[in-house]
């Protein structure tokens, strides 16, 4: 459809198509399949044109009954027969070319994900992310599909029909010839000027295109301020806009197949009359006149079909423009890989420092649970990698604290203080500019992040439900664990009412981002899953951020119950979660202002206790 | 089947005022389609003559003959180019026409129509939707009418030549238009059944991947969800692979009708040349009219495929349009302005459908003049069934609300909407400048006001600040706002209309600590000697109202000074 056509910006479409095709080189062998099977097509069709002509110049010509063409026709049929086979027969080895690359993106999309690690979503738009992994692969099938091997045909069977018309009339194969090259000459000059103009307009044409849609999304808004009625004069004019804009463009993209059709269109009336001419004159015999009249429309389709395969090029070029970023190998720093190759120096690659540098190789954890983890003077510094407006949390400096089992130890202070930061540092999420976190004595960048990652639990500040059922949501991290032990971790989150209420249980089923589920439901279940794993360290981001006050009571108290067997890092900006803490450590712009027991640090009338105190009066 | 044909003739309506440029697009398509059909018979004809003519006595006028070919051939170009402008020209206008049209009758629904359909894809849903019936004109109703005018002028012309031609190609005809295509949808329906399914579910398992991927690692299930992925994309290639098949078979099919077609007319017109009964050429003529007749009905298996999603999207789209509003608006006769803006509820009960529980039931609450109030509850407790009562954007059954003593059904709508504003967790911000957002407010606000209005809501430099200023693109999910600004600019709105009553709707839901410090603080302003219902379970939120009630089972006072 042309209204609905991919924006290509700022020339990198030529780059993009590279990159496609350079993927596509996976699957030569099953693209030349493809036009092989599709050269074959043309040839038989060739052998048709043939016979026709045959049959008809030897009715007319020799005046032969019917008893004397049947020689002819009954060939006839089985070329019809033949040609739908290999119609068929490209079209399957086209899609399975297409498949192959779908195919090998997704396991290299996929990969990108387990070598990068959650690392890599830290200041990525994990929605454009996404949406490569599902519409962008599916966005280059017609490209591989159709496009490919189109350009393919369309070089190869026009010089099929030119090596079948010249033996039999050489003018005719030079008029072909001559007006080929002009054609997609033409399309050149004139698509070039159509796509200059669209990139121009288009940013200009989505707007006014999407103009609608927005307003229905609004609409609530609209209605709140009263200008629903208003907007309908809205819709009208930029709709009228958007017409006229979209027919400039148009009136300019349908130039060049104007001047394609009309090429085509005339190359085949000049053969045509010129034919008839030399027929007229005795200067060629009617059976290779025919023969090349009916060629010389066929001549010309394939570069006519190329015409309608160019919105798959834009399709996919648009959709490269999403997968490159993540596919190409400078993207981000690696996670996971980084470890286990041996002897691997410390470039500096956003890892300067790995503990003291000496170990190489990744240690083991002992078969007891942990007993302590410490920062050892901590420090994080945004690199100038940080490339999204999404926070990666704020940077920290020398932090120094112990969390022992069974301990909790809360993280408090003014947004923006680096509380999740150290989070997702201990989670290994982001890397440790400076100093080391030792998880008993073993420096963290030295344990084999698996095995680190079994022995955590985190509930982030908005867990993710996964499509599935509600069972299968919290036995992720610990696929064999009971009914039993199912109900006590729900227990402790207080989410066991939640599944009781539901008619499936935990059988329910959940679709989208947890649909059906309030903010606090999902947060409570996220917090039961983490519990599931019976985790040596727990991680809690926020847990009681969407809970009203009661549901947060409760969740805390099933924590204090959980806690025993755990050494849990509680960040929160929730005072009467802070209360409950065994320490508070008091952060400020990166840096750790105050630490001890809640009730030391309310009596110490300090930053803590200034914070309590404006919590309580709401100033905060 | 019946309601599908009675929404196209709906459809077919909508295009009445266009209908100029809608006949004229497929009067063009027919000439393209026609042209090339004479110019392939003619040139067949015209050979065959001029061939006869050179071996023997026949003669041949072959001037006129050679100059309508090359005059088809320019015919059949010009009117290709025209036919697409015209028939974009038409899908454009009917486009514009059927989103006002559209627009119009979703407008008195207002939200209730969005919330009564489930979850969030409805937008999604209805872009979708809007997008088919686009591309009506173009997909089905141009491609449906070229074929069958076409298909009778060259069946017509056929039979001028030989009957029994003319008859074999109209059953050829309708074997490629009718049997094949409807023996394809049959298939490619049975065969997409479930593509849609799985299409989404590999979205939102991308989706869920992105998104908890730190979750995903420290629960030690990224290979689970890698395999999960992979596995649908497996599961969508084989759906896809059913539905190429469809397509193929069909395509090998009709050409191969249109082959056996020209084959059947070679054999039933050679024995009439062998006899002398028919000239020549014409045999050449005819063989090449069939063949090429074909042409005219090619887009038509697409045209069907496209059909059923058409028909559905128009169902769709009409009910949403045929929905009745929620609430009535009063007649302009009755319709009376608060003199005072305090609000009173009184018993007030609301269920959306007559068969479900109550979602309020005799609920009271009274807000004197710039009172501040806060409402807290479980979720579910009706807390946003009662912004949508006072909003008007729902009918409730039983009890009364009124503002200034006025009954709220007898409020005319313009004088509800400059009386309440509101600031809720999920302000549109609309896909344009941040000074036009702030000009819903209030359409002749000056710059001065507007600035003002930002200094008020905390935003003033933060805005000064983007290189464009006021003229800066909010982007199209507000991506150059953060939470908090967005929710910030929606305060500078308020600011701007000033009305007397406020309501707000979690409004520091989904902030971090800072942004919200931020909002509470603009909030605070805002509020001063409005009459404020506050919809928080935020203690810092609910610090700031002179009271808070519960909306719910158990009633609960609490009262601060």
């Amino acid at each position: 459809m042309a209204l609905s056509s991919t924006p290509t910006h700022d020339g990198s479409a030529k780059r993009h198509e590279a990159w496609l095709k350079q993927k596509s080189r996976a699957v030569r062998g099953a693209l030349s399949l493809t036009a092989t099977s599709g050269l074959i097509g043309g040839v038989l069709l060739i052998i048709q044109c043939w016979l026709v002509a045959r049959v008809i110049d030897a009715a007319i010509i020799e005046g032969a009954e019917l008893d004397g063409v049947w020689q002819w026709l009954w060939p006839l049929l089985g070329i019809f027969l033949a040609r739908a086979l290999m119609s068929t027969i490209t079209d399957r080895l086209a899609f399975e070319a297409a498949s192959r690359i779908k195919r090998t993106l997704r396991e290299q999309v996929m990969a990108r994900f387990a070598a990068r690690g959650p690392r890599w979503m830290e200041g990525q738009r994990s929605g454009e992310i996404a949406n490569a992994l599902g519409s962008a692969v599916e966005g280059v099938h017609d490209y591989v599909s159709a496009y490919l091997p189109q350009k393919q045909l369309a070089a190869m069977i026009p010089v099929a029909i030119l090596v079948a018309i010249f033996p039999q009339d050489w003018v005719s194969g030079l008029i072909l010839l001559i007006t080929a090259p002009i054609l997609p000459l033409f399309m050149i000059i004139v698509g070039r000027g159509a796509e200059a103009l669209s990139q121009k307009q288009w940013r200009r044409l989505a707007l006014m295109g999407a103009h609608f849609f927005d307003a229905i999304e609004g609409l609530t808004t609209l209605k709140q301020f009263g200008a629903s009625r208003r907007e309908a004069e809205a819709v009208a004019r930029i709709s009228e806009d958007y017409r006229s804009a979209t027919m400039k463009v148009l009136r300019v993209a349908f130039l060049s197949s104007l001047v394609l059709e009309f090429f085509a269109t005339l190359g085949v009336a000049m053969v045509a009359v010129y034919i008839g001419f030399r027929l007229y004159y005795g200067q060629l015999d009617f059976l290779p006149g025919l023969f090349a009249l009916l060629l010389a429309p066929e001549f010309y389709r394939p570069l006519r079909d190329m015409g309608a395969n160019y919105h798959a090029r834009m399709e996919a070029i648009g959709a490269v423009g999403e997968l490159m970023p993540i596919l190409s190998e400078d993207s981000g720093e690696p996670d996971n890989e980084q470890r286990e190759g041996s002897g691997e120096p410390n470039e500096g690659s956003g890892e300067p420092n790995e503990g003291s540098g000496e170990l190489k190789k990744a240690q083991a954890l002992p078969d007891r649970p942990i007993a302590r983890v410490r920062f050892e003077q901590v420090s994080f510094h945004h690199g100038p990698t940080a490339g999204g407006e999404e926070s990666h949390g704020d940077g920290v400096e020398a932090i120094d604290f112990t969390l022992a089992r069974g301990e909790c130890v809360a993280l408090v202070g003014p947004s923006g203080a680096g509380k999740t930061t150290l989070g997702k540092l201990l989670l290994g999420f982001l890397p440790v500019s400076d100093g080391v976190i030792r998880i008993d004595e073993i420096p963290l960048p030295m344990l084999a992040p698996d095995a680190w990652r079994q022995r955590l639990g985190w509930m982030p500040q908005r867990p993710t439900l996964f499509a599935g059922t509600i069972g299968e949501n919290l036995t992720l991290g610990a696929p064999e664990s009971t009914r039993d032990d199912i109900e006590a971790a729900l227990r402790a989150a207080d989410a066991l009412d939640i599944v009781h209420k539901l008619p499936d249980g935990l059988e329910t089923w959940l679709g989208d981002g947890g649909s059906g589920l309030s903010g606090g439901q999902i947060q409570r279940l996220a917090l039961a899953r983490a519990l599931l794993g019976r985790p040596d360290v727990l991680v809690l981001d926020e847990p009681t951020a969407s809970l009203d006050a009661g549901t947060a009571a409760r969740v805390l108290a099933g924590l204090d119950r959980a806690r025993v067997d755990t050494a849990t890092l509680l960040i929160t900006h929730d005072i009467s979660a802070a209360r409950r803490a065994d320490r508070i450590l008091f952060l400020d712009r990166g840096r750790i202002v105050e630490h001890g027991t809640p009730a030391e640090l309310e009596a110490a009338s300090g930053a803590f206790a200034r914070f309590v105190e404006l919590a309580e009066r709401g100033v905060l | 089947m019946k309601t599908g044909m009675n929404d196209m003739r709906r459809l077919m309506r909508l295009f009445r005022p266009y209908r100029i440029w809608v006949v004229g697009g497929i009067a063009l398509g027919c000439v393209v389609i026609l042209a090339n059909v004479a110019l392939l018979a003619l040139s067949g004809w015209f050979i065959a003559g001029m061939a006869l003519a050179g071996l023997g006595p026949q003669s041949i006028s072959y001037f006129a003959p050679a100059a309508l070919i090359r005059g088809l051939a320019i015919l059949r170009t010009g009117a290709r180019y025209g036919e697409r402008l015209v028939t974009h020209e038409a899908t454009l206008r009917f486009l514009a026409e059927l989103r006002v049209w559209f627009y119009e009758r979703l407008e008195p629904l207002g939200p209730a129509a969005m919330d009564s359909w489930r979850g969030g894809d409805l937008l999604a849903r209805i872009r979708s939707d809007i997008d088919s019936l686009d591309n009506f004109y173009l997909r089905i109703l141009a491609p449906v009418i070229n074929a069958l005018i076409c298909s009778i002028v060259i069946v017509a012309g056929l039979a001028l030549y030989d009957g029994r031609v003319a008859a074999l190609d109209l059953v050829a005809l309708l074997l490629a238009v009718l049997v094949i295509p409807l023996m394809v949808q049959k298939f490619a329906a049975s065969a997409g059944r479930g593509l849609t399914e799985i299409r989404s579910a590999l979205d939102s398992a991308a989706t869920d991947t992105t998104r908890g991927l730190g979750e995903l690692f420290v629960l030690g299930a990224f290979e689970r969800q890698r395999a999960r992925v992979l596995e649908l994309g497996e599961r969508l290639i084989a759906a896809q692979r059913r539905q190429m098949w469809v397509g193929a078979i069909g395509r090998a099919l009709s050409g191969l009708v249109g082959n056996l077609a020209m084959w059947g007319a070679l054999v039933l017109v050679i024995p009439l040349v062998a006899a002398g009964d028919m000239p020549g050429p014409q045999l050449a003529m005819l063989a090449l009219w069939v063949l090429a007749s074909f042409e005219a009905v090619a887009p038509l298996p697409m045209a069907f495929a496209a059909f059923g999603e058409t028909a559905a999207a128009a169902r769709r789209i009409f009910e949403i349009a045929d929905a009745t509003p929620a609430v009535r608006a009063p007649d302009a006769a009755i319709a009376k302005v608060p003199a005072c803006f305090d609000l009173t509820l009184t018993d007030v009960s609301m269920r959306y459908r007559p068969e479900s529980d109550w979602a309020l039931q005799d609920f009271s609450l009274s807000l004197a003049e710039g009172e501040s109030v806060g409402l807290v509850g479980e979720s579910g407790a009706g807390k946003s069934t009662l912004l949508a009562l006072v909003q008007r954007f729902r009918e409730f059954q039983s009890g009364e609300i009124t503002i200034g003593g006025v009954d709220l059904r007898e409020i005319s709508e313009a004088t509800l909407r400059q009386t309440i504003s509101v600031v809720a967790q999920r302000t549109h911000l609309f896909n344009a400048s941040i000074r036009d957002n702030l000009l819903l407010a209030k359409p002749d606000a000056s710059d001065d006001e507007l600035h003002h209005a930002l200094k008020l809501a905390g935003l003033e430099d933060e805005i000064s600040n983007f290189p464009d200023g006021l003229d800066t693109l909010v982007g199209e999910v507000g991506t150059r706002l953060s939470g908090g600004q967005a929710r910030r600019v929606a305060i500078a709105r308020a600011f701007l209309r000033d009305a007397r009553i406020l309501l707000l709707d979690e409004p520091t839901e989904g902030l971090d600590a800072d942004s919200e410090a931020r909002v509470l603080e603009a909030l605070g302003k805002l509020m001063q000697g409005k009459t404020t219902l506050l919809v928080s379970h935020w203690p810092r939120a609910l610090a700031f109202v002179g009271r808070v009630e519960k909306v719910g089972h158990e009633p609960l006072h609490e009262s601060r000074s």
